[in-house]
């Protein structure tokens, strides 16, 4: 017992530093924002008032709230399940015995390491009025179709550009999976006479369900989240018309152009509310408790 | 057992030594600034902080050396600190801390907001000679009771940049270059009609910031009612956008990043694919370092309705509110925009907001700058009531979609009041 105190003290002094610093630069702004929300605030000259849950009315009663909950969740529909599937396909395509196939990954990990705003800055390039996308398509169709200040399409663009970076990323996650699988299963499969088809979606996918949540998860949590593309596709207005207006763009906007610390920490809590959700869903739909445990 | 005992005390020595060197710094800290406050009333010696922006290693220097000017003159010593990104978010975060710098940029833009929180020193008659400051440059950090808050330090405005060889190729000469928008727009048309496909008669900007003078060569100040959006009630002023929606559509009117692809304007010209573009003066020095090829005039920029009008940009120093070192900072400042002006300005490379040293300095026979200058008199200040981002914010969301085709001006700029009003509302 006093043997596993001494070793109980030991393990929390030499995590003091890391929780020390983490408490401080972590767990203290998130308590500060939970007490803000409830206030009206003038950061500059240290103001506040005390309005209870105003600011939650305020928010729900914003269109632009809406717009950005509906292009959000446009976002993530549409996004997580085409990254997926796209990260899943190619690992398994590498994970067979094609040729080069160590070559194939690298190339296709560079979009991953490329900063997001330079990678926009390409997709600005290739989308916009006088660029590849529009010259090519208009060439094949002859219709010509803006991307960038068409309010039904500009959206889209973020999605590509987000699939292009993220995939590699979670094709090396899912490449890592396949690569634990035992031979032995598949054999058996082929034993009983399944069909390569078969053995992917009864001994591949699910071998991969740990991950294929992870996946997934971080997906989610990771679209809830788009800014940066965003901002510098709309120079941080969200426009054309509030079409890429995202959540974290708007909860930007609240704090930096509106001035509304109050604002922009309840509409945090409600963004955190909402990926709680969405985590916990998943994580009922997928079991996940059961396969990790 | 003898492990957790090692361990222990290793963590303890750490712990000690980050104690020592704090202590150590703090007593330093203490000692500067007794000796600070014990010199105040001479004015010999004496410290004061001053945060800045990072900007170009030239402005760095410059900024760098007329300190050090300032220091060999009055003894007192300035505490440079470069703060690198969101310089206003961080000066709030330093105000809200209670630990705001004594001297700092401000930019008018901003200046509505800092003032109108309180938290800036009134410095009314303690500046030198003010009259010499272009009027509508200082009148920006002015409050409601003309009450002075800043003094600029710099500032840009907005002129006619054209690319000789094109025109001239184009059968065109400079000297037709019409000086109102209505006829700059016609002679653009013509003029796109002799370039190549990939080439735009004019690059336009489509952000508010822009385009603010032309509301207010129409008597609208569409942010200076407080909590009051309003770009609607004034005709000639839609009638302005409405042209330049036109122009995009006809396509002599181009947008560098929406339509070209090239991320600046400055870019775009300088590469040959725009024959026109309004800018500020901070282009020129990419024209002529990067760009030198490229051989071009300056012209004032159009007038509308038959008034000059411009953009101006200016950013100021300002001192906090109850400043430890007040006395240093104010005669800081005074020497920056004072007897310093004339070297900061000449090494930065940008304009002086004195009349006097932009005389001494002979920008008006400067056929590159002069246009700059003449707009400083006349040209609108980029800065309104402090519900102006609110209101930039929502113009730049709509007018785009004005600019597209999918809604028309008067839709868009209604659309873009209602936003604004109702934000303004729920503040």
């Amino acid at each position: 017992m006093n043997k596993k105190r001494k070793n109980n003290i030991q393990g929390l002094t030499f995590m003091a530093p890391a929780t020390l610093t983490a408490s401080l630069f972590i767990v203290v702004p998130i308590a500060y924002a939970f007490f803000m929300m409830f206030f009206n605030i003038n950061l500059l000259s240290g103001t506040r008032t005390f309005i209870g849950f105003d600011n939650f009315s305020k928010i729900i009663g914003d269109p632009r709230f809406w717009a950005a909950l509906r292009n959000t969740s446009t976002y993530v529909a549409v996004v997580v399940p085409i990254q997926t599937s796209i990260a899943l396909i190619l690992a398994a395509l590498l994970n067979s015995k094609i040729k080069f196939n160590r070559v194939f990954l690298t190339v296709m990990f560079i979009p991953t390491l490329t900063s997001s705003s330079a990678m926009t800055l390409i997709f600005m390039w290739l989308f916009n009025n006088n660029g590849l996308v529009v010259n090519q398509i208009q060439q094949l169709t002859g219709a010509r179709i803006q991307f960038l200040t068409n309010p039904d399409l500009a959206l889209s663009v973020i999605m590509i550009m987000n699939i292009f970076s993220t995939v590699p990323h979670f094709m090396v996650v899912f490449l890592s999976g396949l690569q634990d699988i035992p031979a032995n299963l598949y054999e058996a499969a082929a034993i009983d006479g399944a069909t390569k088809v078969r053995q992917f979606f009864h001994v591949t996918i699910p071998q991969l369900m740990p991950i294929l949540f992870y996946v997934v998860t971080m997906g989610v949590v990771g679209t809830f989240q788009i800014f940066d593309q965003a901002f510098i596709l709309s120079g941080g207005t969200g426009g054309p018309q509030n079409s890429t207006l995202t959540f974290t763009l708007y909860i930007y906007q609240l704090a930096f152009t509106s001035n509304d610390m109050g604002r922009a920490s309840a509409m945090s809590f409600i963004l955190g509310v909402i990926i709680f959700t969405f985590t916990w869903i998943i994580n009922k739909v997928m079991k996940a408790d059961e396969m990790n445990g | 057992m003898n492990k957790f005992v090692k361990s222990l005390g290793m963590v303890s020595t750490l712990a000690l030594l980050a104690a020592c060197t704090n202590g150590n710094e703090t007593a330093t800290e203490d000692e500067s600034s007794e000796s600070g406050q014990e010199t105040v009333g001479n004015m010999e010696g004496g410290n004061v902080n001053l945060a800045v922006w990072g900007s170009s290693p030239a402005e760095t220097n410059a900024l760098e050396e007329t300190i050090s000017s300032f220091e060999a003159e009055t003894g007192i010593e300035v505490e440079l600190e470069i703060i690198q990104d969101n310089f206003q978010d961080a000066m709030t975060a330093r105000f809200a801390a209670n630990n705001a710098p004594d001297v700092f940029y401000l930019e008018a833009f901003a200046a509505p907001m800092f003032i109108e929180s309180g938290v800036l020193e009134n410095i009314s008659g303690e500046m030198d000679n003010t009259d010499d400051f272009f009027d509508p440059l200082i009148d920006v950090f002015r409050g409601e009771e003309d009450e002075l808050f800043a003094v600029p330090k710099d500032y840009s405005t907005l002129a006619l940049y054209v690319n000789e060889d094109m025109i001239e190729d184009a059968g065109l000469s400079v000297e037709d270059i019409p000086r109102d928008w209505d006829d700059l727009l016609v002679f653009a048309e013509e003029l796109q009609g002799e370039l190549e496909d990939n080439q735009a008669a004019m690059i336009v900007d489509q952000t508010l910031a822009r385009h603010y003078s032309a509301f207010i060569n129409n008597g609208l100040d569409p942010a200076g009612d407080e909590g009051q959006a309003d770009f609607t009630s004034s005709p000639e002023a839609l009638e302005y956008f409405q042209s330049i929606v036109d122009g995009t559509e006809a396509g002599f009117l181009q947008n560098p990043q929406i339509d070209m692809g090239i991320d600046s304007a400055g870019a775009a010209f300088g590469a040959g694919r725009a024959a026109m573009m309004i800018e500020g003066n901070w282009v020129i020095s990419a024209l002529n370092q990067e760009y030198s090829d490229v051989n071009y005039t300056v012209l004032e920029s159009p007038t509308i309705n038959g008034e000059e009008q411009s953009m101006t940009f200016t950013v100021g120093y300002t001192v906090a509110r109850d400043a430890q070192n007040r006395d240093e900072a104010i005669a800081f400042i005074n020497y920056m925009t004072g007897d310093g002006l004339k070297q900061w300005s000449e090494l930065s490379g940008t304009l002086p907001p004195r009349e006097s040293v932009a005389e001494e300095m002979n920008l008006f026979d400067n056929p590159v700058l002069e246009p700059h200058v003449l707009a400083a008199e006349y040209g609108t200040v980029w800065s309104s009531g402090e519900s102006l981002p609110v209101v930039a914010a929502s113009f730049d969301n709509y007018f785009q979609a004005a600019v597209n085709g999918t809604m028309t001006v008067e839709e868009a700029m209604e659309a873009a009041e209602n936003e604004a009003n109702a934000e303004l509302d729920r503040r």
